[in-house]
């Protein structure tokens, strides 16, 4: 792929962001992103937004976000899926090779949104909404799925959420929580069995932007030096019904991967220096790390993944962050020593619905 | 240049009416896709990639609705993405489906959506909710009423009259009469749209556009499928996008970027569209143009921002007859927006009504030697545009 990342910009993360408006955050993120990738707005070809209507509360969020995203007299599209999503439209607009210089952003301030109200929501009328299905609902049928199919017991999924807060509390650009004791793993109550509050990636405030450019706007700008090349990317979708196929196969989460290494022209996920996993609960760490043949050898998620932060919608997003600042160098004190090639995970839909991967190398 | 060429290969649509009440979302979904890929001699093992054009979905009271349509256009397994700009979504759907082929990663898209604007009892309720809540949606704006101001500061500015847009009402509904996909149609005339019931000055109940349900689906091909399966495709020369701000009062007076009354975004996004596809005189070169105009005062304003006249003239050439079929300039031969307005697939309607136009499938309504056609779609506050250009040949 012809397709760099020149700049980025990482809103601090908290659970309940109260100082600012949603507009203020979102300009914030891309202003930062554009001053990193040492570019003025003006020279943007391009805006791509990811965003949620549902979850920022209104009908089309993008109608007052879009000029805080940098979008102001530009080419705009934005996409619903997931943060990752809009890096895959991102992508696709450069490797068009009708635009070269672009600025992505997506964000979600989760405080503010009914969060499981807005999951239940996306139950079509006539089956599922009935039944009550959430986010957490699924999740739980998600756990019952792959606990049978990979044999997952609550101590695996214990000690994975234990790795990755140990993980997440040496990230500044996380929420630095505690590690929890196991007491707190024996206390917490299900949210649907077999899950456990404990074992769910909180949810955050937070958003991303980072700045796109092409080969050749590379080359007619000799002074830039991008951060990462994008070598692959791949993302998919599964059925909507939430069967036990679906549940425990994992099959879109596998075909992404294939997809993707295969696209940076490497053989398995152990040729990368590290992958940041969109584990919503240490059930979904486990099933992820077993799935693979050959399994992951990798570091798994340095950055805590989202038990360091969670700003749900992107989530991902913020994953492909860290894999930049990981391939360049920057990712400070979770920093995988030598680190040059990096992937980065998102979902989205009901237990997984979709996946999206993408592969940076350090340039 | 893009990288790769990319051409509309096969073109799908519903019948738009009020209720379609013995078909599901998705049902309607997968009849306009399976029409698309039926019309380009394609199955769904052909198709790549899927993008999915839907606007709020507070239309249709399930969120993330494009999700629960998964399995219903065959997308299970494959790349789909939905892409929602407000009204505009349509066109920046089939921008997103342009960029899956010109990369190259892609040789065939499904661009597909549905909408059932009724399924909530008050559209323009929903549409309030577009606006911030802190200033904006208590003072009852809508998509009527923003609309019905901006129109009546062009009318101040050109002194256009409540019956040169009756005119367009008429010339619309007749030529939906053509079409059998329309929603509204019909030999009305000026006075039956002067005495119909007054909305929002100057809008009358027949200035404006009805809540549609129904579904529109486009196959979107490389170069290699398409000299393969299209003996007469529609390519995609010229795409063109652009975003304003959302507050209507900065884009009036003397320091706007951008007139709101004149719909000036289009200026830029047609440049961008005209300069991809080598287009230099748009009224000599372009033969069709399916405009998004969900009320009677939205072409004039877009014909001069896109170069077809000079500000103010669009009026004046409507009543002469320059718009009719076959004139001049054919304007919405399928009776555009106010007749059919399924809004999360409007803008996809647009381009599939113009892409059936370059490709001879127009039927009754089709214009005679077309060789370019342009398609537009606007949303949000008028604040979201994007245009594409559809030609007989390569550029």
């Amino acid at each position: 792929m012809d397709t760099y990342i020149l700049g980025l910009a990482v809103h601090p993360s908290s659970a309940w962001i109260v100082d600012k408006r949603l507009e203020e955050m979102v300009f914030d993120t891309a202003k930062a992103a554009l001053e990193s990738a040492r570019i003025s707005r003006q020279e943007l070809d391009h805006v791509t937004i990811a965003t949620c209507d549902e979850l920022d509360g209104r009908s089309i969020s993008s109608m007052l976000l879009s000029a805080p995203a940098g979008a102001y007299l530009k080419d705009e599209i934005k996409t619903t899926d997931s943060g990752l999503t809009g890096l895959c439209l991102e992508a696709l607009r450069i490797e068009s090779g009708r635009f070269h210089l672009g600025l992505l952003s997506s964000w979600n301030k989760s405080s503010k949104a009914p969060f499981e109200d807005v999951m239940r929501m996306r139950c079509e009328p006539f089956y599922t909404r009935d039944v009550g299905l959430n986010a957490s609902i699924a999740d739980g049928f998600f756990a019952q799925g792959i606990e049978r199919a990979y044999g997952i017991g609550e101590t695996d999924v214990n000690s994975a959420v234990t790795a990755r807060y140990a993980q997440a509390s040496k990230n500044e650009r996380g929420m630095r929580a505690a590690v929890p004791s196991a007491e707190a793993f024996a206390a917490s109550p299900y949210v649907s069995v077999p899950l456990r509050e404990i074992q769910k990636a909180p949810i955050t405030d937070g958003g991303v932007s980072m700045v796109f450019c092409s080969g050749k706007w590379l080359n007619d700008h000799p002074d830039q030096r991008p951060l990462a090349r994008l070598s692959g990317l791949a993302w998919l979708i599964e059925n909507y019904q939430l069967g036990q196929e679906r549940l425990s196969k994992l099959r879109g989460f596998k075909e992404t991967v294939r997809r993707a290494v295969a696209m940076s022209g490497l053989q398995d996920l152990s040729q990368l220096d590290l992958i940041e996993l969109d584990s919503q609960t240490g059930f979904h760490d486990v099933a992820y790390r077993r799935a693979l043949n050959p399994p992951i050898t990798c570091q798994v998620s340095p950055s805590g993944g989202p038990f360091a932060q969670n700003p749900y919608f992107c989530t991902g997003l913020v994953h492909a962050a860290e894999a930049v600042l990981q391939v360049s160098g920057r990712a400070g004190a979770v920093q995988v020593k030598g680190a040059k090639r990096a992937a980065a995970h998102g979902c989205y839909g009901f237990a997984q619905q979709g996946n999206a991967i993408a592969i940076f190398e350090g340039v | 240049m893009p990288n790769h060429r990319v051409a509309v290969i096969g073109v799908g649509e519903t019948v738009f009416k009020t209720k379609i009440d013995d078909k599901t979302y998705v049902e309607l979904a997968q009849d306009a896709a399976k029409s698309a890929l039926d019309d380009a001699g394609l199955t769904p093992a052909d198709i790549d990639a899927i993008v999915f054009s839907m606007a709020p979905t507070q239309f249709m009271g399930v969120n993330d609705v494009d999700k629960w349509a998964v399995d219903s256009v065959w997308a299970s397994g494959k790349p789909f993405m939905r892409v929602h700009t407000g009204g505009a979504t349509g066109g920046s759907a089939l921008h997103a489906g342009y960029a899956h082929i010109a990369s190259g990663m892609y040789r065939t898209v499904l661009v597909v959506g549905a909408d059932r604007v009724t399924e909530t009892r008050d559209a323009q309720h929903i549409l309030n909710l577009i606006w911030d809540p802190f200033y904006e949606q208590d003072f009852a704006l809508n998509t009527v009423t923003m609309t019905a101001l901006s129109t009546q500061r062009y009318m101040h500015k050109y002194g256009t009259t409540e019956e040169q847009y009756a005119r367009v009402v008429v010339r619309s509904r007749k030529n939906a009469l053509k079409n059998p996909y329309a929603h509204l149609k019909g030999n009305i005339t000026v006075e039956d749209v002067m005495n119909s019931p007054r909305m929002s000055w100057p809008y009358k109940l027949f200035d404006i556009c009805p809540r549609s349900a129904g579904a529109a689906a486009l196959v979107l091909a490389n170069q290699e499928v398409t000299k393969e399966r299209c003996s007469r495709p529609a390519f995609i020369n010229g795409i063109g996008g652009t975003t304003s701000t959302v507050f209507m009062g900065d884009r009036v007076g003397p320091y706007a970027d951008a007139e709101l009354s004149d719909e000036a975004e289009f200026v830029s996004a047609g440049t961008a569209a005209y300069a991809d596809a080598a287009i230099t005189n748009p009224i000599k070169q372009i033969q069709v143009v399916e405009l998004y105009d969900p009320f009677s005062s939205v072409q004039f304003p877009q014909l001069e921002s896109l170069g077809f006249c000079k500000r103010g003239e669009a009026q004046n050439l409507s009543d002469e007859g320059a718009f009719d079929i076959g004139a001049l300039l054919s304007v919405n031969p399928s009776g555009g927006t106010l007749c059919s307005n399924p809004i999360g697939v409007t803008g996809l309607v647009r381009v599939a009504d113009a892409a059936l136009q370059v490709m001879g499938k127009a039927g009754e309504g089709q214009v005679a030697g077309v060789q370019n056609a342009l398609a537009t779609a606007i949303g949000g506050s008028v604040q979201f545009v994007n245009c594409t250009i559809l030609g007989a040949d390569y550029v």
